[in-house]
């Protein structure tokens, strides 16, 4: 609990900075204050006990899933200092309005009362359709800002009202109260929660939003976006599976498997046509969920280290992938399939490190993303739906295509010989995501036992 | 104890030697590694016990809920491939050393982290760790041709690895069936693994998949449609090592599967062999009617895996035996082969057999040498050809005589496209653009006079190899499939 009050102070403090003259210090405070929220997190700090009245408890899974949460939001302020190098003022609002984001994670992944699922909702949201519009002169921007909230508001909305089927058919809000009625009310809040979440997840069929809104964000808050929201999001599913699954196993089942190769089927053969690589993440992304959803299969809170395991896969891989993007993008004034021709030739660094995090998305051997995808595979296979492994693992092909389509980009000569540098700090970051993700992938079980 | 581990990890150790050295000193320091692997190779094998035991074993805990071991070892069937790698990843480097202004430090440390996968890959002693070093391998070649060869060459490679990938994820299928039929705690070894009892059934989906790996990988017909553009098109000291190393890891895959899926393999035995035999003919015809030398070898290439994934697939002694045999004998006779054309190509630029009119009068020892290998190619007596393509013959025709004939006539198609093309490059009227090429130069002739030396030794004495090659696969015949 002290972490959500750090975070609440440090990011108000954050706010008030930007009125100021010490804009420089605003995201060494921000790191400041997460690295302190880090260590109360893994200390088990905390100030009362009871807090709320017990509707949320940071311990355990989600206590994993805020470090996650956290520790993302760690490697992504430092970049948002590089707004000031294109003129925008508005570091501190970017970095408060990203702070206060990861409160709402937070409650997300550690609710046990669907008032508080709700809450958080409503805050990691609210904070990321102000941050999709973060480049308030720019068109696509403010677009990317308008549909996610539109959209957003209808998810909020079909969320809510099945809190409410939720509350009407068991009278309460808590999910650990033990409810074991069977009712046709009962069934149907559970569909509307799990299609709430499956938006903000981005899993087919609520993934309309993904394409649009990825390419219009400044790529810095896509990379929130994909990492940070889609973690919570995550988090927030596992919550309600942890207490609910119980209940609706036979149909769940089904519902999770008809999901998860929905959104790797429609996921991957939308990606293979893109041209903006924003775009194409998108819809990667849409594919990676369609992944890590196939471990909710036959639920087991023993097995809750695959979905964490996949999801720091991902989030190591994509926070490359998309921060690189960003570079290039800056560099080239675009984010089209040509802008990375050339690369290699041009930052052999930067090239590298988006090997390495697109062959750990396509899921290539010893790094992260191929354990990552082995994992619940097995999981799959173990849980009796070996259909599901082959389509997932043919489909996957198809991802291998797109991913290494940059890849072979990258490799290809140009004439375009500029070189130009990225300053050490950021290298530093992509330097230490990568490391991290091929030691996962050449020995997974430091990172099991973490989160084991 | 853990000495197995020292030839994954000592390329890799030149690889960061190659990064720390100056540019100059690159292709020196990776032949120095790939040597130095060589002979220590040479000494393990001199220590190597002849039984049936793996030895120098490293195992590990590695990959949690599954529980398993990263494990790797020497035995009888590695030693022939990690011996074929030795051999021949040198004669890449050196082929490699005539580009050696145009290729930058990478080149040259993907080169030794290929060399490191690849050993991984044969001394594997379970299927994860054989799975994920049979994709590890591709990597580090995928990129040096991606960054260097023809104008074509990125279609060739992106064809090549989309493929192979296709391939191997339908492999990663079947093993992750295989763990979920297991349980846990059962598949740490291969020995283990032969002894699961599987249902005919489960074999037969295992087998789907882990044939359509190694089928592509191979390549076997009708899998093969990568295989000559990526040989013409690619880096030609590479295709060296993927022509003779990289192709024969499919055939390797199956004979490493053979006791998980013997039953299977016994009950859609016909339909295999028929297939092979298909492929073994389908890529002698295209050779005989192709006039780019690459792309001749690339289809011969396509004949004789053909050829040896018929000898495993008949479950016999002597096509087993003849199999793991011509593995050797076909990586070093493909490498000669691809060697002498890199050395011809690069000096004319030019990849028709017409290109070199008259060969023979003006590079007397390049046609002696050359035409060692084509008999070799071919399958002569008293070359190691004959003896690996013999036992399979001899293999096939305990299984029906008439595939046994249909392959035979693809020795004599053999002879037809590899004399014509030998005949059209060699000889003729001399032209003097010929005659003006530069002579050998003298490590090209040492490669050759080595890599002849050792075609005819296996000819001659093919005796150790072959018990070897008995022992491999004598377990294989001990699960004997219900005919």
């Amino acid at each position: 609990m002290l972490s959500i009050v750090i975070l609440t102070v440090v990011a108000t403090v954050v706010l008030y900075l930007g009125f100021t003259q010490y804009k420089n210090v605003i995201i060494p405070f921000a790191v400041t204050g997460i690295v302190l929220v880090l260590f109360c997190l893994l200390t088990n700090q905390s100030l009362w006990n009871n807090w709320f009245m017990n509707m949320m408890d940071i311990q355990g899974s989600s206590k994993i899933f805020s470090v996650l949460i956290v520790g993302t939001t760690g490697c992504l302020l430092p970049f948002i200092n590089l707004f000031r190098q294109r003129g925008a003022e508005e570091v501190a609002d970017f970095t408060g309005i990203l702070l206060y984001a990861i409160i709402g994670g937070m409650m997300m992944v550690s609710y046990s009362d669907l008032m508080v699922l709700f809450l958080g909702v409503e805050i990691l949201s609210i904070a990321m359709y102000i941050l999709a519009g973060a480049s308030r002169k720019r068109v696509a921007s403010n677009e990317a800002s308008m549909k996610y909230f539109l959209l957003g508001s209808f998810a909020s909305a079909i969320l809510l009202y099945g809190i409410a089927l939720y509350y009407t058919s068991t009278g309460s809000f808590r999910l650990d109260i033990g409810n074991s009625g069977q009712s046709a009310l009962l069934n149907l809040s559970y569909l509307l929660l799990f299609a709430g979440l499956s938006f903000k997840i981005a899993l087919v069929p609520f993934h309309f939003w993904a394409p649009d809104v990825y390419q219009g964000t400044p790529t810095i808050f896509t990379a929130t976006m994909a990492t940070v929201v889609k973690i919570s999001a995550v988090g927030a599913l596992y919550q309600f599976i942890r207490y609910c699954g119980v209940n609706m196993s036979d149909w769940l089942f089904w519902l999770i498997s008809l999901t998860a190769i929905a959104s790797i089927l429609i996921g991957n053969i939308m990606a293979v046509t893109q041209h903006s690589v924003k775009r194409l993440l998108a819809y990667s992304g849409i594919v990676q969920a369609g992944f890590i959803i196939i471990s909710f299969l036959n639920f087991d809170p023993k097995d809750s280290w695959i979905i964490l395991y996949y999801l720091v896969a991902y989030t190591l891989a994509s926070l490359v992938t998309f921060l690189g993007t960003h570079f290039i993008e800056e560099v080239s004034g675009t984010d089209d399939h040509s802008a990375f021709k050339g690369l290699y030739y041009n930052n052999p660094f930067l090239a590298v490190v988006m090997s390495v995090a697109l062959i750990s998305l396509g899921g290539g051997p010893l790094t992260a993303g191929f354990m990552a995808k082995f994992f619940v595979l097995s999981h799959a296979a173990t849980a009796g739906n070996m259909a599901l492994v082959v389509l997932a693992l043919i489909l996957a092909v198809i991802s291998l295509y797109y991913y290494f389509r940059i890849i072979n980009a990258m490799f290809s000569r140009t004439n375009d010989t500029r070189n130009w540098e990225i300053h050490w700090t950021y290298r530093g970051i992509f330097a230490i995501l990568s490391l991290v993700t091929l030691a996962a992938g050449i020995a997974p079980y430091w990172l099991v036992n973490l989160l084991k | 104890m853990d000495t197995i581990l020292s030839i994954i990890l000592l390329p890799l150790l030149f690889a960061l030697l190659i990064y720390f050295a100056g540019r100059k000193y690159a292709a020196p320091v990776a032949l120095a590694g790939a040597g130095i692997n060589l002979f220590y190779f040479l000494f393990l094998l001199s220590g190597f016990r002849a039984s049936h035991s793996v030895e120098n074993v490293f195992n590990v805990a590695w990959i949690p809920g599954i529980n398993a071991n990263l494990h790797f070892g020497l035995d009888a069937l590695g030693i022939f491939m990690i011996l074929l790698t030795a051999l021949v990843l040198p004669i890449g480097l050196i082929a490699s050393l005539k580009y050696s202004e145009h290729r930058s430090k990478v080149y040259y440390i993907l080169m030794m982290l290929g060399l490191s996968a690849l050993n991984g890959f044969f001394s594997a002693q379970n299927d994860i760790t054989f799975y994920v070093f049979f994709e590890l391998a591709l990597i580090p070649f995928y990129f040096i041709v991606l960054m260097y060869g023809g104008a074509q060459r990125r279609q060739a490679v992106f064809k090549f690895f989309v493929y192979t990938v296709f391939g191997s994820f339908l492999m990663l299928g079947s093993i992750i069936y295989l763990h979920s039929l297991a349980g846990q705690n059962s598949t740490n070894d291969w020995s283990m693994l032969y002894d699961m009892e599987f249902s005919v059934k489960a074999q037969t989906w295992m087998l789907a998949g882990l044939f359509v790996a190694f089928a592509i990988k191979s390549p076997l017909f009708p899998f093969h449609t990568w295989q000559s553009d990526l040989y013409t098109e690619g880096d030609r000291p590479t295709i060296i090592i993927i022509a003779a190393i990289l192709s024969k890891m499919g055939v390797f895959g199956i004979l490493r599967f053979f006791n998980v899926v013997n039953e299977a393999i016994a009950q859609y035995q016909l339909p295999l062999l028929v297939l092979c035999i298909a492929g073994v003919l389908y890529g002698a015809l295209v050779a005989w009617r192709q006039n780019e030398v690459t792309r001749i070898m690339a289809y011969s290439s396509l004949s004789h895996m053909g050829m040896i994934a018929a000898g495993i697939f008949t479950a016999t002694v002597p096509g087993l035996k003849g199999g793991v045999f011509q593995m050797l004998s076909h990586g070093l006779i493909v490498a000669g082969m691809f060697f002498v054309a890199d050395s011809m190509i690069s000096r004319t630029m030019d990849n028709s057999i017409d290109a070199t009119t008259g060969m023979a009068r003006s590079h007397p020892n390049l046609a002696v040498y050359f035409f060692v290998l084509c008999l070799a190619s071919v399958g002569l007596p008293l070359t190691s050809g004959f003896i690996g393509e013999f036992n399979i013959l001899q293999g096939l025709s305990q299984i029906r005589l008439v595939l046994a004939a249909l392959a035979g006539v693809s020795v004599i198609l053999g002879a037809l496209y590899t004399f014509r093309m030998y005949q059209r490059m060699m000889f003729g009227t001399p032209n003097p653009l010929t005659s003006a090429l530069p002579s050998l130069k003298m490590n090209e002739d040492y490669v050759l006079i080595v890599l002849m030396i050792l075609v005819l030794v296996l000819g001659f004495y093919p005796d150790t190899w072959l018990d070897l090659a008995d022992q491999a696969t004598a377990s294989f015949l001990q699960l004997k499939p219900k005919g």
